[in-house]
């Protein structure tokens, strides 16, 4: 399974190929501070692709928890994905 | 793996190792230089794309909702149709469907596409739409009481999130062992975009091909947006952003509305644009999510922070985030623990916004550690000194933690020995008062981003790099820093940005910009400039190695009438220009970022009205590349420090969850008569290369008027905004009985 991951400390291959968030396309380390910053309890807003809203195409909000397999337009298609 | 909007991070460097030229021998860095697109855009010249006009070009208009939450019943947009030159209007929710549901006002409906603005408009009246009203929920304590309707799929809180640190502290006994605690509650509100230039775009298809003028912070990702939303192939979309009025986070796609353009071009077969109404803009574009923190924090009697505890919550609106950290991490707080929910309510969706998180931290925590140095008696600077992260192992802090050297920088400008040690006791209403307040920031590069430079047989230079220009500078910093490397005026180069179809570069955002596009440019102007010197050396008879680019001309470095102009370089090269590719590398930026600022304010003791005198600020970013645009990015994120303090404030209706001051009237943003005296010190750092600036000057601003607030009353506001009501509030329950 391979889905544009790369970038982001979120998004694992169990979650849908169209959630995004900020992270992913600004790839300077935003939070990775150094001398150990953590954040935890990060203020990271979510969206899919392909509504471009943080709504999915099934109507329900676009989150981490939700946007994972098991959610009806949850998507792992690489090809489609890449 | 990598994709397009993931190109492989750069290998490691194998050549030479990449460096800065030494401070004496910069020409054009870490000087004050003018933008050099500043007569376009204050003639009016530069095209944004809210400006940009296609031929046969239609205006897009949504129907938004009315509604905070409801459900679409049924939509018929025939009647648009039949009004005089619409030529498009499109369904957005299905009534049948699973989106027929509405969850917050100003969610699309439907769109229209006509000749005129005005007939767009009429064609909006003119649909027709049937909703079913549900109950909405307008503020937290009304998702949060138990009695409410559950509007959200988990529920109207999420799970809690807790931060412990070390692993298993004891906070409760480390708060009972202090010699003080300051206990209370803090909040601050919902801040909305409000950018100069609304969000939107013009799309016009060519064929099956896509070309995109938007107000965009991120071309790549905008080209990704539209290919995955429009189920087309990135190759066939040109996303162009020449120009952009701002964005400080809320433009990191194509956004609903843009695709919603492309979807009525195709229906219309003209080009559309679509920019949001300030109406609109207000309501989906985005927000700071409110922050509010139950917190009991501790000292010892000799000034030292033992504990922080805090219970946590805030709305990210409608099924979003509100997430923050606290205590902010300047202070070295013994132990801490944060348990933190999200509130959802039936309001637009929190976005990035300039530093997310930190300035509602920041806020809190700085009011804090003032309050704990009231009950010590203690000047609240002193606190802050002796609270700082210890030094490292040779006795100096990190280039990342200057604030033990910042603090006294700023305290002297601003004339700190002359605070009152509690409030003004002077006579009069107008109380004069002091507040400090410190901020960090990451702000490194992308080590994915990539440049193309060219030198011209005729001599021209151009450097492609698809950044974009948000309002910062970038423009003029990709000019800079490829004339400084070939050693010509900043007139000579042409910075050409804003365009998908240059090399990659990440989304103007998170203050990374400067951090990931200066060392890529750097690499492919001397990649350019030293392939060109292949070319000239053997007319000089001299190895490549001997030269250098300097004034204007190719000489010896250690014989400099030995040599030729850039333009006789040039051409030597025939008709064939010089292509190269330059790719980011390690060493010639950095990350990690730290300031200060002091408010003087004065306090109207019978009106609350706030008037901030002057802020100083004394901040840090890495090696300066522009020092007027580096001054630019404080002097913005000072001012929209003061917004986020004294003014902006999304209210809704508390019965219907409507926003009542959706527009520029009644939500109120900093004018000119507002904005203070700025004292501006920025601490250049030329061995760290460039770091991020745009975030970290925006987060202590609130911080420090509302601690200079407290010192010129006596009566502490612990919410934001710090308006005229809250501050007589404050004055009231001091009298009453104190707010300390």
């Amino acid at each position: 399974m391979t889905h544009p991951t790369l970038a982001s400390r979120h998004v694992t291959p169990m979650h849908c190929s169209h959630l995004r968030h900020k992270g992913m396309y600004v790839t300077g380390d935003v939070t990775s501070e150094p001398n150990g910053f953590a954040d935890d309890i990060d203020a990271t807003s979510f969206w899919c692709v392909c509504t471009q809203k943080a709504f999915g195409p099934d109507g329900l909000p676009v989150t981490l928890e939700d946007c994972a397999t098991g959610r009806s337009c949850c998507n792992h298609d690489a090809a489609e994905a890449t | 793996m990598a994709d397009e909007q993931n190109p492989p991070a750069a290998p490691p460097p194998s050549g030479p190792a990449r460096t800065w030229p030494p401070v004496a021998d910069r020409a054009l860095l870490g000087k004050p230089i003018r933008r050099i697109d500043g007569p376009d855009k204050s003639q009016g010249k530069a095209k944004y794309t809210y400006d940009i006009v296609r031929p046969g070009m239609l205006y897009g208009r949504l129907l938004s909702s009315p509604h905070p939450y409801a459900v679409v019943k049924s939509i018929d947009v025939t009647p648009a149709l039949k009004v005089p030159g619409v030529k498009a209007a499109i369904a957005l929710k299905d009534p049948a469907g699973p989106t027929a549901k509405i969850w917050y006002q100003g969610e699309e409906v439907a769109a229209v596409a006509a000749t005129t603005e005005e007939a767009a408009e009429d064609a909006v009246r003119a649909i027709k739409v049937e909703y079913e009203i549900l109950p909405a929920l307008a503020t937290v304590e009304q998702s949060m009481s138990a009695n409410a309707p559950v509007n959200f799929p988990k529920g109207n809180v999420s799970a809690e999130r807790l931060t412990l640190r070390p692993d298993k502290a004891d906070v409760e006994a480390a708060l009972k062992a202090s010699a003080h605690i300051v206990e209370g509650t803090y909040s601050t509100q919902v801040q909305t975009h409000t950018s100069l230039e609304t969000h939107g775009g013009i799309c016009e298809w060519n064929g099956e091909k896509l070309t995109a003028w938007v107000s965009t912070q991120a071309v790549h990702a905008t080209r990704d947006g539209l290919s995955r939303a429009l189920q087309m192939q990135q190759s066939d979309v040109h996303v162009i952003t020449d120009y952009m009025g701002g964005g400080f986070g809320s433009k990191l796609g194509p956004d609903v509305q843009v695709v919603i353009a492309a979807k009525l071009a195709k229906e219309a077969g003209a080009p559309v644009k679509l920019m949001l109404t300030r109406k609109e803009e207000h309501l989906i574009t985005g927000n700071r999510p409110s922050a509010y923190a139950k917190v009991k924090a501790g000292v010892d009697a000799q000034g030292k922070l033992t504990a922080f505890d805090a219970e946590t919550w805030g709305t990210g609106g409608a099924g979003q985030g509100a997430g923050f950290n606290i205590p902010y991490p300047v202070y070295a707080f013994g132990v801490l623990r944060q348990r933190h929910k999200d509130v959802f309510i039936n309001a637009g969706p929190q976005r990035a916004m300039r530093a997310p998180g930190h300035p509602q931290a920041c806020f809190i925590t700085e009011v804090v550690v003032d309050e704990l140095a009231d009950r010590l008696r203690m000047d609240p600077l002193e606190l802050r000194m002796r609270n700082l992260p210890p030094a490292g192992p040779d006795g100096q802090d990190l280039p990342t933690q200057q604030w033990r050297k910042y603090f006294p920088m700023a305290a002297d400008k601003i004339g700190w020995s002359r605070r009152h040690a509690t409030a003004d006791t002077g006579s009069g209403p107008i109380k004069r008062g002091m507040g400090c307040a410190a901020n960090r920031w990451a702000g490194g590069g992308s080590n994915r981003t990539r440049a193309a430079c060219e030198i011209l047989p005729d001599g021209g230079v151009v450097m492609r790099i698809g950044t974009q220009d948000i309002g910062t500078g970038t423009r003029t910093l990709v000019a800079m820093i490829t004339a400084e490397t070939m050693g010509l005026p900043l007139t000579a180069v042409k910075a050409a940005i804003g365009d998908s179809e240059y090399p990659w570069a990440p989304g103007s955002g998170g203050s990374t910009t400067v951090g990931s596009i200066s060392p890529t440019v750097r690499i492919a102007a001397e990649n350019a400039r030293d392939a060109l010197f292949a070319k000239v050396a053997p007319s000089l008879r001299v190895e490549p190695a001997a030269l250098v680019a300097k004034d204007g001309r190719v000489q010896v470095k250690d014989n400099p009438a030995k040599g030729m102009t850039w333009k006789e370089a040039c051409r030597l090269l025939g008709v064939q220009p010089i292509s190269a590719d330059g790719a980011w590398q390690q060493g010639l930026s950095s990350s990690g970022t730290s300031g200060v600022q002091f408010a003087d304010v004065e306090v109207d003791i019978e009106t609350g009205i706030t008037r901030v005198k002057r802020v100083v600020c004394v901040q840090d970013c890495g090696m300066i590349v522009d020092r007027i645009t580096a001054e630019s990015q404080v002097y913005g994120g000072i001012i929209m420090g003061i917004g986020f303090a004294l003014f902006e404030h999304r209210i809704l209706d508390r019965n219907t969850a409507k926003m009542v001051n959706p527009n520029m009237e009644f939500y109120l943003l900093p004018g000119m008569s507002d904005i203070p005296e700025i004292d501006i010190t920025l601490i250049d750092q030329p061995e760290r290369g460039p770091v991020g600036l745009g975030e970290p000057p925006t987060i202590s601003t609130a911080a420090a008027i509302a601690n200079a607030i407290a010192n010129a009353t006596g009566a502490r506001v612990r919410s934001l905004p710090l308006t005229p009501a809250a501050v007589l509030a404050a004055l009231h329950e001091e009298r009453s009985g104190g707010t300390r």
